[in-house]
C-alpha cells in the first residue's frame, strides 16, 4: 500500500469529516473488507495496537491487525457503540464478536466464541486516518479463547 | 470548582486533568467530589469470574470506582499516572490516554505481591456534565499487560 484513498463527504468535493472517515473505515472493517478500510489510512499513519505490542506506520501494520482478525474469526461481526469526535480525534467503542477458526494471537483454534468490548481512537484530517491507537484487554480475549496461563498460550 | 463556570471543551478538559491531578496524589476523596453524586463507572477489563456469577467493574463511582481506586493505592503505594493526551468537546466528552503504573507492595486480586513495577496505558471516556462534574467514566485497558509485568501468568 504506497498511497491513501481520501473520503469525501456525499454530493461533494470537500474531504469527509473526521467522523464521517472514521465511519468509512468501521463499515469496511465490519463488512470484513480489510483492503476497503486500509485504503482510508495514510501511508504515513502511527498505528499502536497496544494490546498486541504493535506499533509502527501506515496501512500495513493496521493491515496485520484486521487481517489475523478476520482470517480467525470467518463470521466476525464488529458493532459500533458510540463514535465520539472531540476536534480531529474520533474515538469509538465497539464490541467485536465471532468464532474462532484459526490460530489468533497465540491461541489454538478450539472453536470458542469471543465477545470482547474495545475502544479506537482515531486521528483523522482531510479525509484520510492519521493515527490509531487500539485498546482492549487481551486477558479477557484469551479467557473467551479458553486459554489458561499467558507462558503457554498455545498449550489447550 | 465553581458551579458558575460555562461548560466548554477546555473546561472539561480541566476537570478530567484535575481528577488525575488527584489521582496522583492519592486523593480519593478529591477525585470522587468531580463527579456527580450518582455518577456511573464502568472498568471494562475488570471482570471476576466466580463459580455462579461474574463480577465485573460496572457500577457507580460510589461503591465500585471508590473501592477499586482506594485499593489500587493500597496494593501500589507509588501508584501513578502520566497523562498522554485529552481531547474534550463542548459536550462535555472527554477522552484522555494516561498511563498508570506503579509497585505492588500488597495482592491485587489474584496477583501475589513481588515487588513488581508495572506500567500500563490507558484509554478512558469521560462526559461531564453542565454542573463542571463527571458524570460517567469508561476505562479500558489491557489486564493481561498488567498481570505478566508483576509476574502472574495465569488468566484467571
Amino acid at each position: 500500500m504506497t498511497s491513501s484513498q481520501t473520503e469525501t463527504a456525499p454530493g461533494s468535493s470537500a474531504p469527509a469529516s473526521p467522523a464521517t472517515t472514521v465511519q468509512a473505515f468501521l463499515d469496511a472493517f465490519a463488512r470484513r473488507d480489510a483492503a476497503g478500510a486500509l485504503a482510508l489510512v495514510s501511508p504515513e499513519a502511527t498505528v499502536t495496537v497496544h494490546p498486541l505490542g504493535i506499533g509502527g506506520r501506515g496501512p500495513g501494520v493496521l493491515g496485520v491487525v484486521l487481517g489475523d482478525m478476520i482470517r480467525a474469526f470467518p463470521d466476525l461481526l464488529v458493532t459500533t457503540g458510540r463514535i465520539i469526535t472531540t476536534g480531529d480525534v474520533v474515538t469509538v467503542l465497539i464490541k467485536v464478536e465471532g468464532t474462532q477458526a484459526a490460530d489468533y494471537a497465540g491461541a489454538i483454534n478450539q472453536e470458542k466464541h469471543l465477545d470482547i468490548d474495545q475502544a479506537w481512537r482515531f486521528t483523522a484530517t482531510g479525509g484520510v486516518i492519521t493515527g490509531v491507537s487500539a485498546y482492549w484487554c487481551q486477558q479477557q480475549l484469551y479467557r473467551r479463547l479458553a486459554v489458561k496461563r499467558f507462558d503457554a498460550i498455545a498449550i489447550a | 470548582m465553581t458551579t458558575t463556570q460555562t461548560r466548554t471543551a477546555e473546561s472539561a478538559a480541566g476537570v478530567v486533568t484535575e481528577f488525575f491531578d488527584r489521582y496522583r496524589a492519592h486523593d480519593i476523596n478529591g477525585m470522587a467530589d468531580l463527579c456527580s453524586i450518582n455518577a456511573s463507572l464502568s472498568y471494562v477489563p475488570v471482570e471476576v469470574w466466580g463459580k455462579q456469577r461474574v463480577l465485573r467493574g460496572d457500577g457507580k463511582v460510589g461503591t465500585i470506582g471508590k473501592p477499586l481506586w482506594t485499593g489500587l493505592v493500597t496494593a501500589f503505594p507509588d501508584l501513578t499516572n502520566t497523562v498522554h493526551t485529552v481531547a474534550a468537546n463542548d459536550d462535555g466528552d472527554v477522552v484522555a490516554e494516561v498511563d498508570i503504573e506503579g509497585t505492588q507492595q500488597l495482592a491485587w486480586g489474584l496477583i501475589r505481591p513481588a515487588g513488581q513495577h508495572y506500567c500500563e496505558p490507558h484509554l478512558f471516556v469521560f462526559h461531564v456534565g453542565p454542573d463542571l462534574l463527571i458524570d460517567s467514566m469508561t476505562g479500558y485497558w489491557n489486564d493481561a499487560g498488567i498481570s505478566q509485568q508483576l509476574g502472574h501468568e495465569e488468566v484467571d
